[in-house]
């Protein structure tokens, strides 16, 4: 593949998604970046879609649905922000302390899994429960704020975010490429039973996985956290909903992984997700059209993906002699 | 030979051996804690029959090695559209027409698209949760008083009894038990769900099985929509909310195998509804406080789980 292709392929939909979103915005006479805060908006919105996303699909690519990583940042965030509130922490140290319990919670969450070798999908059920049980248990019900401590909440700046972007994508590039670990983790996406034959460590692999996950989303929730000054409990699954904005971004990811690097991808899915979500806030879109529009754009490229050789033979018909 | 029948009976009876200990600790806790067995009965019962139904649909989604996410979504918007019907008519049957059709049209949406365009079922289930999580805003928005849909308590009061939603229960579950144990509609889920490259071979349709277990879970999402309208008749956004999570919670604590095939069992709804609205019970009359509860039930989840599932345990990880 030339080298052109590949880049028109890696930046095609982010591109499509900034032009059309940016003419909707200036078609109604709103500027899509007017002031900082939509930059933060923006920026924030990439810096939290593209954890999760990752998170996600690092288990997800190896056929492992996890329905816990939305329950691992409320109780990282939960552990970290208790204590960096009780002690007067920098929003620096209450960050690695999220992204501490964050690869603890994960350790733990894969521990169980390799234990009673159920599948990930009943475990992650267990696992979403169990961690939304301690967090209410800790708070008492009532969650965890600290909308007054003006040291935590000044994190959210464009600069603080862009940071963990791009440390979050030299990471997951640099673990899942260019390590062994990495190409244990391929072999055994590929061919389960051959790689475990090989001799690759699989519940070694998996454990990993589920680390890397849970720290992606100790990050994550300190993201939130620290936007609103507020974490809220959830009960009953009520943590499970992160988990929906990182399906188009995975699949976008996915594309664009054909082009280049998958990671990259998932980031450039990120991006083109943060345009849509800027044009809501900007055009102040009620949120069940927000709802409807994500859903048929996941449902439209899912088509796309699906049936990419149908819907290239229609527009290049083969002309037969 | 004979050792290892015994341990697979076990293992297969081991979700119904939990329901009669819980029931047991539940009526040891009831004696001593002087509660009143036969109200605390109906308030089980109460509970538990429109997760069942809605938990038994599904099993022909799940047998498929299929999962529907949006199973709540669903029934909150077929509730709504029930409880619409009612205001305008004033009948109870249109209300309960309305709830069925309503619930087999998403069905039927869903499976359709995933077969005609070759779309992964779980995926379009997300992807259905959020319209129809939009429709919810939309039709509260446009038909409601405020943030709800009400239908007058009178209207429902006369069927808001044990009787009635035992009678709507046992019915459905005789239709499933028969087609599931008795037509060749449920063999050839089972055979699909064991082996769908296997089962595409020899003939059978995938994606007419699917569409079919569709139309069955789109009936207990109906019925359970009904039976919603009749117990809570004032309807919001939060209406079955849990509903879905709760539906697979139950398969699985019933002994339900989630990659589905053979090992598939129709009265794994009925078990697991039971036994998770029996351990909240004992849960409430120990007075642990909500976030205790779910602990405690997340970790006898993961251990009913791990003993009924124990026989079919291999060298590699399950996915």
């Amino acid at each position: 593949m030339s080298k052109g292709k590949r880049l028109a392929g890696t930046l095609a939909i982010p591109v499509i998604a900034c032009i059309v979103t940016n003419v909707i915005c200036l078609a109604k006479g709103v500027p899509m970046f007017e002031t900082g805060l939509n930059w933060l908006t923006f920026v924030r919105a990439i810096a939290n879609v593209s954890l999760v996303t990752y998170a996600l699909s690092i288990n997800l690519n190896s056929g492992r649905f996890d329905f816990s990583v939305g329950s691992i940042a409320l109780l990282a965030s939960v552990l970290s922000a208790s204590i960096s509130v009780k002690y007067g922490l920098h929003p620096a140290v209450m960050l690695v302390l999220s992204l501490l319990f964050g690869l603890i919670l994960g350790f733990i969450s894969g521990l169980i899994y390799i234990t009673v070798k159920l599948p990930p999908m009943i475990v992650s059920l267990g696992v979403a429960l169990l961690y939304e049980g301690i967090a209410y248990t800790l708070t008492g019900g009532h969650g965890v704020s600290f909308v007054n401590n003006k040291e935590l909440l000044g994190f959210a700046s464009v600069p603080n975010y862009l940071l963990i972007i791009v440390i979050a994508l030299v990471c997951v590039v640099v673990i899942f490429d260019h390590t062994t670990f990495g190409y244990d983790y391929k072999a055994l996406i590929s061919g389960q039973r051959v790689a475990v034959n090989t001799g690759i460590n699989e519940k070694k692999n998996a454990l990993i996985c589920y680390t890397i996950a849970g720290g992606l989303m100790g990050v994550q929730g300190f993201i939130s956290a620290t936007t609103t000054g507020s974490i809220q409990m959830a009960l009953n699954f009520g943590s499970i909903a992160p988990m929906f904005m990182a399906f188009l971004p995975m699949f976008i990811g996915g594309y664009i992984g054909r082009y280049s690097n998958d990671k990259l991808g998932y980031l450039l899915g990120a991006v083109s997700m943060a345009f849509v979500s800027m044009l809501y806030v900007r055009l102040m879109v009620n949120s069940s059209v927000q709802q409807v529009v994500s859903a048929l754009l996941l449902v439209g490229f899912l088509i796309f993906l699906n049936n990419e050789g149908r819907i290239k033979g229609l527009l290049h018909p083969k002309h037969e002699n | 030979m004979k050792k290892q029948h015994i341990k697979d009976m076990i293992f297969r009876i081991a979700p119904i051996v939990g329901l009669l200990i819980l029931f047991a600790l539940f009526m040891v806790f009831a004696v001593i804690k002087d509660i009143n067995i036969p109200y605390s009965m109906k308030n089980i019962l109460n509970q538990s029959v429109i997760v069942i139904v809605v938990a038994t649909g599904a099993i022909f989604i799940y047998t498929l090695g299929s999962f529907d996410i949006s199973l709540g979504a669903n029934m909150c918007v077929s509730a709504l559209i029930g409880a619409m019907a009612y205001n305008r008519t004033g009948s109870v049957l249109v209300m309960l027409g309305a709830c069925v059709l309503c619930a087999v049209l998403i069905s039927l949406v869903c499976s359709v698209l995933a077969s005609v365009f070759h779309l992964p079922v779980f995926v379009t289930t997300i992807a259905m949760l959020s319209l129809l999580n939009a429709g919810v805003l939309m039709l509260i928005g446009a038909n409601g008083t405020g943030d709800i849909v009400q239908v007058p308590a009178d209207a429902v009061s006369a069927i808001n009894t044990v009787e009635f939603k035992l009678l709507v229960l046992c019915l459905y579950l005789a239709v499933c038990i028969f087609v599931f144990n008795f037509l060749k509609l449920g063999r050839e889920e089972k055979f699909v769900g064991g082996n769908p490259e296997c089962a595409r071979l020899t003939g059978l349709n995938n994606s007419r099985l699917a569409i079919l277990a569709f139309i069955m879970a789109g009936i207990g999402v109906g019925l359970g929509s009904f039976l919603t309208i009749t117990y809570a008749p004032t309807l919001s956004r939060n209406t079955a909310s849990s509903v879905g999570m709760d539906v697979i919670i139950s398969i699985v604590f019933g002994g339900m195998p989630v990659s589905g095939g053979a090992r598939s069992k129709i009265y794994s709804a009925v078990v697991g509804a039971l036994s998770m609205t029996l351990l909240s019970q004992i849960m409430l009359m120990l007075n642990l406080n909500s976030g205790i509860s779910q602990m405690v039930k997340a970790i006898i989840f993961i251990l009913v789980v791990y003993i009924s599932m124990s026989d079919n345990k291999k060298n590699n990880l399950p996915r």
